[in-house]
Order: structure tokens, then sequence, then C-alpha cells
């Protein structure tokens, strides 16, 4: 059967390749369309599917697209009537250093360096104090910790080390204490509701922030302004809620850290050059760099310092980025080739509301992002919502391509329900004191209440004219 | 997905069986093989590598006929053949002089002296398995659930 399935992921996009032209849409497509609706058919089972790794899938999409519908691809491709407009090889390439990239590559900077000198466990620790021994404060606190860092380090990351904090803790319950479970969750709770918080908390984000209309920009200060009171609130339901699933027995709770670590020139740097990003991030009205451009700046300074050495630069999540650059070509082919505009034109959306339309993309993206990779959801239909923004009546009264971009992208990070959703659910599962029943009872309802209050904070903004 | 072999060596057969049983539950993703001698081991592992498999594990008892345990495991880490395998001596019968070449010739990772605790022995079995999945770069998500969490949280939090 594996290979069957396999199989389909090869055969389903060939097979679209090789049909006639006339049989798409009643008026016909070009060549190019046609084979940009196969790659996209390919990415998709493929992303879905996993035969092969996700990262992968993205690397063959953008080789695809060189080879089929590029300016310097096959002769043979290049040639023959009603083929449509190739895309320049050059921007198709251009994907692997995307700003959006770059951008990433900024956080990822922070992060390695916070975790080489162990400012990030250390910080973990100073931020935990305050919390006292009572396992209710104690939980919070590891919530609200979780979230913060994961707003600036990937989710996995965080989740890795809030665990292997947490994890010696757990080992003290009661066998029958239930409150383990809550604590087991509450650290994935807070990597993925808090990657949520800042454009580069999660790769949707970041893939969101590229396809907002540069007429209406939402700036890296601008997201933090909406998202953290939406990721503050959510994690205070998610708190109360897992208090009341899973009632801690346990009445006093101690952290047993070893020994503080002493300041020192570099840890200093990493310090300054961490809160030096965040503020340039946040008040790019002020000095008219993009969060593109800052990103560099703890590039620049990690690398000419040493802090992170070449050595270094082997940690930096590589497959991350290759994957998002896979969803930016994918994107790229689809707008450039003229088949999102001609997609969304000849399906009907006439009548529905816009908010009706809306909620439908989200339970979707919510849907998808809980059985597969959030990045690769957000590739697959960040693009294609972003044109139905501009091409549908209805969306257009509620805020257009911005206001279904975000919903979209926020919705991609409500994969809370199954262990295999995101890595920090596959990592807390992996501590043994969670059962699936419990992970899918809390997640479903954290799911169910993130997306109502995602489509009120689309309501919200989009009262006060922001959307 | 790769396949990852263990290999336990004992001469004594009731011995081998009840290591092979205290590691059992581990079959689910690793290939685990008994041998009864060194040589029949050593003949093993060559295969598998041929095949393109990977050794991950060797837990070898000291004293056997021919070639005995702590030579068996320096063979192996000269060889050279076998990057990042992690080797545990599980031995009764072990002079103060084969346990220091035990550590400085063949560089073993753990020390059991027999007999040993089931439980201590399936733990110590997992923690090398996961430095051996982390060490060789293989991916960790397809042996989660057998991995020693703790290592692995550690090890993934320096990867961003």
């Amino acid at each position: 059967m594996k290979w069957l399935k396999n199989l389909l992921v090869f055969l389903i996009p060939a097979a679209v390749l090789i049909l006639p032209q006339y049989l798409f849409f009643s008026d016909g497509i070009t060549a190019v369309e046609q084979r940009v609706i196969a790659i996209f058919l390919f990415a998709a089972l493929s992303w879905i599917l996993e035969p092969i790794p996700i990262y992968a899938t993205s690397i063959i999409v953008i080789l695809l697209e060189l080879v089929l519908i590029s300016d310097k691809g096959l002769v043979l491709f290049r040639e023959g009537e009603n083929l449509g407009n190739l895309l320049s090889y050059k921007e198709l390439i251009g994907t692997f250093a995307s700003p959006i990239i770059i951008l990433f590559l900024g956080g990822f900077f922070l992060a390695l360096a916070a975790s080489k000198y162990k400012v990030d466990q250390s910080l973990a620790q100073i931020l935990l104090k305050p919390f006292g021994s009572n396992p209710k404060l104690i939980l919070l606190g590891l919530i609200l910790i979780t979230a913060v860092f994961s707003m600036f380090m990937s989710n996995t990351a965080t989740t890795a080390m809030m665990l292997s904090i947490v994890a010696p803790v757990l080992a003290l319950f009661d066998m029958q204490d239930k409150g383990r479970i809550a604590f087991a969750l509450a650290i994935p709770l807070g990597a993925n509701i808090g990657g949520m918080g800042s454009p580069i908390g999660t790769p949707p984000n970041a893939i969101a922030l590229k396809y907002f209309s540069a007429d209406n920009m939402i700036t890296f200060g601008e997201w933090m302004m909406f998202a953290l009171p939406y990721v503050i609130v959510m994690l205070i339901i998610g708190w109360f809620l897992l208090m009341y699933l899973f009632p801690i027995q346990k009445t006093t709770l101690s952290f047993n850290f070893k020994g503080s670590r002493k300041m020192n020139n570099k840890i200093l740097i990493v310090y300054i050059t961490f809160i030096l990003t965040i503020l340039l991030w946040v008040t790019d009205f002020i000095h008219g760099m993009n969060a593109y451009i800052v990103a560099l700046y703890p590039v620049g300074i990690f690398l000419s310092l040493n802090i992170v050495n070449k050595e270094d630069l082997k940690f930096i999540s590589w497959d991350v980025l290759w994957l998002v650059a896979g969803g930016i070509a994918l994107g790229l082919a689809l707008d450039k080739s003229g088949l999102a505009v001609h997609l969304v034109n000849s399906l009907s959306f006439d009548g529905l509301m816009g908010y009706v339309i809306v909620i439908l993309v989200m339970l979707l993206s919510a849907l998808m992002a809980n059985f597969m990779s959030n990045t690769a959801t957000a590739n697959l239909l960040i693009p294609i919502v972003a044109v139905m923004g501009t091409a549908i009546p209805g969306l257009l009264d509620v805020g257009g391509s911005n206001t279904i971009i975000l919903a979209t992208a926020l919705a991609a990070s409500m994969g809370l329900c199954l262990p295999i959703s995101t890595p920090p659910n596959a990592l807390a599962f992996a501590t043994g004191f969670i059962q699936t029943k419990f992970m899918v009872r809390f997640g479903l309802i954290m799911c169910l209440i993130g997306l109502i209050l995602i489509l009120g904070l689309i309501v919200v903004l989009r009262n006060i004219n922001f959307l | 997905m790769d396949k990852i072999y263990i290999i336990c060596v004992d001469d004594q057969p009731e011995v081998l069986n009840s290591v092979l049983e205290d590691i059992g539950s581990l079959e689910e993703k690793f290939f685990i093989e008994g041998c009864e001698s060194a040589e029949e081991a050593e003949e093993l592992m060559q295969e598998i590598d041929a095949k393109g498999n990977l050794v991950g594990l060797v837990i070898s008892d000291h004293v056997m006929p021919n070639k005995n345990g702590v030579e068996f495991l320096t063979d192996v880490k000269e060889s050279d053949m076998y990057p990042n395998l992690k080797k545990i001596l599980l031995t009764g019968l072990a002079t103060h002089e084969d346990t220091i070449r035990a550590i400085n010739k063949a560089e073993i990772d753990y020390y059991f002296a027999k007999p040993w605790e089931k439980h201590d022995l399936l733990l110590k079995v997992k923690h090398l398995m996961t430095a051996f999945i982390l060490d060789t770069g293989l991916d960790y998500q397809d042996y989660m659930i057998y991995m020693d969490q703790q290592l692995l949280y550690r090890r993934l939090k320096e990867r961003v």
C-alpha cells in the first residue's frame, strides 16, 4: 500500500501534464499554467503524504520549475504555441535568499548564540524564580516563558530546552497525579501559541509577511502589537483549561538549578545584540530599516566577533529555510504564470459573504496544520488566498488579501491536537507522560477557542481600519 | 529508514538470552542480534556494514574462549569501520588491567558488572542508541519514543 501511495504522488501530476489543455477551464489555459498545476499538485500531495522529506519536496519544486517553466529551462519546454509566461530563472533561484529567508536566518543566529552561551537556559531559570513554589503558578510561568522564547527561537528548540528543565521535575509527581500531564502539555502549548507572537516566531508568520500587499504592509512591530494580546489571552485560557482538565494534586514544587553562570564579555554581547535587534525590529517607523535588513545585524555582529563560528553554522536548520524557499517559489509560479488569478476567477464565490470564506479557509488551514507541517500548509494556502483576497468581492469588503492571509497564517499555528501535528507536540508526547487522548482533548478545545479568537481579532482589526 | 543493529556477544547461551530478553522491547525499531563468540560477531558486523546498514551498539562479555571481549572491542575500535559505535562491556570477571585497557584502548562507553539490573541495562542501551543516532545524524523523529529523552532534549536545544 505504501508504494502505491508514493507512486500516486508522482503519477497524478504526470497525468495532469499530458492532459489536453481544453479540459482545464472553459477558456483554456497556457502550457505554462498547465505545468504549474502539475507542480502544485505534486507539492501538495508530497507535503501531505511525505514520500520524500518535506524540505526535499521544496527543492524538487524549485528544480521542476527551473526545468519546466523558466526562461533557461529545457529547450523543449521553451517553445510551442499557447506557451504562456515563462518565469525568470534568476527569480526562482533567488527564492533561496528571499528577504524572509534572511529574516529567519537572523532569528536563527539569535537562537544559536543564545543556545551556545546557555543564555536561554539561564534566562529561563531566572524568569522562573518569581513564580515561587506553587505548582499552579509554576505552570503559568512555564507556559509564559516558553511562549516568550518561542517568539524568537524555533518552536522545536524552545520545546527541547524547556522540557529538559521540566522533565526531571515531572518524575517527582505521584503516578496518579494528573498534574504531570498538565505540565507536559504546557510546554508545547507555550511553544505553538507563542510562535504566533512575532513574524519570526514560526515560518507561516514570515510567509504571511511576504504576501501582504505592498501598499498596506504589516511591519514587525505592528504584528507584535496585535499578536501579543492574542497570545497572552490564549495562554491564560490554556492555563485555566489545563488546571481544569488535569488537576494538580502536588502542593509544592521546587526546581534544583545547578550553579548560576557568571557574566562574561561574550555573554554580554549576546544579550546586547539580542536587545538591540529586537528594539530595531519594533522601531522601524523611526529608523526606516525594515525587519529583513535588521535581521542581518545579529548575523554580522556574531560572525565578526566570533560568537558564532563556522562550526556552529552546521546547527542552523537549513531544512526549514529551504522548505520556506520552495513555498515562495511555488507562490511565484502561481502568480507569474497567471494561474492563480485564472483559478480564482473561474471558481464562483459570488454571494458568499467575506467572513464565511475567511472561516472556511481558517478551518482548512487548521485542519491541514494538524496533519502536516505548519510551514507546508502555509506554503500551499497563502499564495492562493492572497489572490482570492484581490479577486473576490465579498473578501474585499472585509479587508481583502491582508485579512485572509493573516487568518490563514494564524490558523496554521493551531496544530495542537495530535502528536504528529508539530515537532513540539511530538517531543512532549515522547516524554511518555501524555496519552494521545489527553492531547486531543486539550488540543481540540484550544484549537476551537483559538480559531474563534482569531476571527474576533480580525473583526477588531477591521473595525479600527487596520486591515 | 536506516537499519540499525545492536549486537550482543556472550559465550554462555543462557546469559546471552537474558541480555537479549532485557532489551527485547527495543526490537520494534532496532535489529538485535546475539553472537556466541567475538569472531562470529566480527563476521556479522562486517556483513551488516557491507549491506550498507549500521551497527549502533555492541554489548560484549569479557571472558570468552579465543578472543576476549576487551580485545574484540579494541579491534572494533581500531578498525575505524564503525564511526560513532557505542560499546558496553558486561562482565563479572575482568582484571584491573583488563578494565584499564577497556577504557583506554577500546574506549568503552559503559561497564556493567554481572549480575546487572535489567532496568539499568535497558536505560543505558536507550541512552547510547540515542547518542549514536544523534552523532550519526540520523532522523531522530523515527526513533523518538525509544530514546533517552533527557539526552535528546539536551542535544536538540543546540540546534536552531
